[in-house]
């Protein structure tokens, strides 16, 4: 069943977006504070009603919605339990792996895996990342996985740092914004989520046929829902996970997925990030 | 007066809608150019307000970032505001840090980060508010700097796209000349048809006028009088009243003509009869002598003689009575015999004053011209001349052809003419008006001459009176004369 306009604009009376603290909904239930970061199409607002809807009647409580324009500024928001689960990147993550415990992870194309692609723009004729030394380089945010560490990492294995390997390095703060860079020509090249950029190729070809994809990065543990460790347990995390991990059982959970072209959520070890763990540890090493 | 121009010589009611229309035009092309430079100057003004408020929508948005040094936050704002306005496009907005390098621009392949500002915008100027219009390529560019605590952190240059409002002048241009023009044509027109609609009554009067110089002033026709209530219709009433004036003043002339002629009848007839007179004595004497001493044949010879001379003397009287009713006959030509009647007929005026005649006719050859008139002027001249030269006066009369021009000249020695005299055989007013009669042997041989179109001089004779000289074109011959 496809989810309807009127039927989210009724619940947008209980949908609230970025509005902290806690707020307590009439009938006297609890609002489950949700925060997302820009490794979703957070520009998509139809998305964001499909999901609080799906949420709000998957949990039985009113569903708080919270985005924020940085990674680090959700994290900060989860760490210090001020929203009940984020759908976070891998690389926070492993960041705060001691204060945060996995609800759930997408799995996409039948995995829960994802890649970081290296882009540029569709003229040049490069293959390789040494080709791209002197760029000016898209990253998508400090503190992502696919947008800056996969890069980072495979430079700290020749030895050298971003802002040294390129000329300039540029944050856009989004997946879509490095695409966006890049294709206009802003950047002349860029580090981008995978899944993003096929779900771009997808639904705007006409932004991502302005670049083309240099490589393609190992396989990584896909963008998580965490939730402070602290609150493992609680009835909110719970009912959190639950309505995560039974999402594809469900209408308007379907809706949901087909619109993030996801199968499903799933419970997986947090050893899926130890790669991400150990590129952490690779860039950190060199200083 | 000077001589007419070209342009002087096009009839009025040609002239004046002409200049109707050139001023109808005239107005048009004025109007439609303060028209277009009131758009271009209103345009201006437009586009500085269209894209200063533009520049100040982004200005606030980019001190942030610029502040920052954040390529992306710049370029995201601008290409955001691309999108936003309307009525002036912006092309390309490039922000450019406090050294002049570019930190971002909207198209990123033309203003690289950290290129220097394309050569396509104005150099090195903030025209704070100054709009710089390019008007052939259709652009206009306008700097705005970025200012924080009273430091420039950079500057934002913007080049808009006014091909619309470019397109819009050019659309009311042609709106606005094909209207006036063809409001003009329609003006013109109408000016045209109502000026010579106003003009129409000048030219009957024009018309009029004009045919009076050949012949007497002819009233304007009652059909075409307009209504009293109109200028022109109380001008056409005045000129009526002007024309009947004058008619009746030539036919006034023509009268004293007739009458004066019919003095000159009386007089050549009592002349006649005083000629006659004086040889009927002698003729009476000699009969008597003749019955007495017929017998005696030298007395009858001398009687004979005598009887002889004065019938001689009675027949040159009767000639010239017979010359005068000769006169009657107007579409002969002249001849020499004309001036030997006109010598006849002054005989006796000649005698009575003891005046002496110089008598010169220097050419056999006459040419084709109406007798009479001529005929009659000469013997005008000449009673006129033997008048003025009184008792004992000298007279010239003098004929000459050359071809094709007949002189008759006439001198006397009198005390000369009077300027009134002068007037009327040579004034400009063709038939002056005599105030009491006097002169009207000189208008009748002006008139004559008119009739020849003759021309008529005087001057002072060397015989210390006035001397007047009759040309005459021979070339007109009788029929032409006549129909004049």
């Amino acid at each position: 069943m496809m989810i309807s306009r009127r039927g989210l604009i009724a619940n947008l009376g209980t949908l609230v977006l970025g509005n902290l603290p806690r707020q307590a909904m009439a009938g006297g239930s609890v609002a489950l504070r949700f925060g997302l970061t820009p490794v979703l199409l957070t520009s998509d607002l139809d998305l964001l009603d499909h999901l609080g809807a799906y949420l709000q009647s998957a949990s039985g409580r009113p569903v708080q919605l919270v985005t924020r324009r940085t990674y680090q500024e959700i994290t900060t928001l989860l760490v210090s339990g001020q929203l009940d689960g984020a759908w976070i990147c891998g690389y926070p993550f492993v960041q705060y792996r001691s204060q945060l415990e996995l609800l759930a992870v997408p799995i996409w194309r039948a995995k829960p895996l994802y890649q970081s692609y290296l882009i540029s723009d569709l003229s040049r004729n490069v293959t390789t990342i040494d080709q791209l030394a002197g760029d000016v380089h898209a990253f998508s945010d400090p503190d992502s996985n696919s947008g800056f560490l996969v890069t980072a990492a495979e430079l700290a294995r020749k030895g050298t740092k971003p802002d040294r390997f390129f000329r300039q390095i540029i944050f856009t703060y989004g997946h879509r914004n490095v695409v966006r860079a890049v294709a206009s020509g802003l950047a002349a090249s860029g580090s981008v989520d995978g899944y993003v950029y096929d779900v771009l190729s997808e639904v705007e070809p006409s932004l991502t046929g302005a670049t083309r994809i240099v490589r393609k990065s190992d396989w990584f543990g896909f963008p998580p829902i965490a939730c402070p460790a602290s609150a493992v347990g609680s009835e909110s995390t719970e009912s959190l996970r639950r309505a995560l991990l039974t999402m594809h059982q469900d209408e308007k959970g379907r809706a949901v997925l087909q619109a993030l072209r996801l199968d499903s959520f799933a419970a997986e070890p947090p050893s899926l990030f130890d790669p991400i763990a150990a590129n952490m540890a690779l860039v950190r090493g060199l200083g | 007066m000077s001589p007419a121009g070209p342009l002087n010589r096009v009839p009025i009611t040609i002239k004046v809608p002409v200049l109707v229309a050139v001023l109808m035009i005239a107005v048009g092309v004025v109007a439609s150019e303060r028209v277009l430079s009131g758009l271009a100057s209103s345009q201006v003004r437009q586009i500085k307000g269209l894209t200063n408020a533009y520049l100040d929508g982004l200005t606030s948005s980019l001190i942030e970032p610029v502040l920052r040094g954040d390529p992306w936050e710049i370029f995201d704002v601008l290409d955001q505001a691309r999108q936003l306005d309307a009525a002036v496009r912006p092309v390309e907005t490039v922000v450019t840090d406090a050294a002049g390098l570019v930190l971002a621009g909207s198209n990123p392949r033309h203003a690289a980060i950290g290129s220097l500002l394309p050569r396509e915008f104005p150099a090195g100027q903030e025209h704070q508010s100054k709009v710089l219009v390019r008007e052939e390529a259709s652009q206009a560019f306008v700097d705005r700097r970025l200012v924080v605590e009273g430091r420039t952190i950079g500057t934002l240059h913007a080049e808009f796209d006014i091909s619309a409002l470019l397109a819009e002048r050019r659309n009311v241009f042609w709106t606005l000349l094909s209207t006036n023009a063809a409001l003009t044509l329609v003006f013109v027109v109408l000016g045209w048809f109502a000026v010579f609609r106003m003009v129409q009554p000048m030219k009957v009067l024009a018309d009029h006028l004009e045919r009076s110089k050949s012949g007497a002033v002819r009233p304007i026709p009652a059909e075409l009088l307009p209504s009293p209530d109109t200028e022109a219709g109380r001008l056409f009433r005045r000129f009526n009243s002007m024309a009947g004036a004058v008619g009746e003043n030539v036919a006034l002339a023509a009268r004293l003509s007739d009458e004066e002629r019919l003095a000159s009848l009386g007089r050549l007839a009592s002349g006649m009869a005083h000629e006659i007179n004086n040889p009927l004595g002698g003729l009476f004497n000699a009969i008597d002598t003749l019955k007495k001493h017929g017998d005696k044949s030298l007395v009858r010879a001398q009687s004979l003689s005598l009887i002889e001379r004065g019938l001689f003397g009675i027949r040159e009287v009767v000639q010239a009575a017979l010359a005068t009713y000769r006169a009657k006959d107007a579409g002969r030509a002249l001849a020499v015999s004309d001036f030997a009647d006109v010598r006849l007929l002054l005989g006796p005026e000649i005698r009575r004053r003891h005046q002496d005649l110089d008598w010169s006719i220097m050419s056999e050859d006459i040419p084709e011209l109406p007798g009479n008139p001529i005929r009659q002027a000469a013997l005008n001249l000449l009673l006129n001349a033997s008048a003025a030269s009184g008792e004992g006066g000298r007279i010239r009369f003098a004929v000459r052809y050359e071809k094709p021009v007949l002189s008759v000249d006439v001198e006397d020695s009198g005390p000369g003419m009077s300027p009134e005299g002068i007037t009327i055989l040579t004034g400009s007013e063709s038939y002056a008006i005599m105030r009491d009669g006097k002169g009207l042997g000189l208008w009748m041989v002006r008139r004559l001459v008119d009739d020849l179109s003759g021309r008529i001089e005087v001057s002072r004779s060397a015989l210390g009176g006035a001397q007047i000289r009759l040309r005459i074109d021979g070339a007109r011959g009788i029929e032409q004369s006549d129909a004049a």
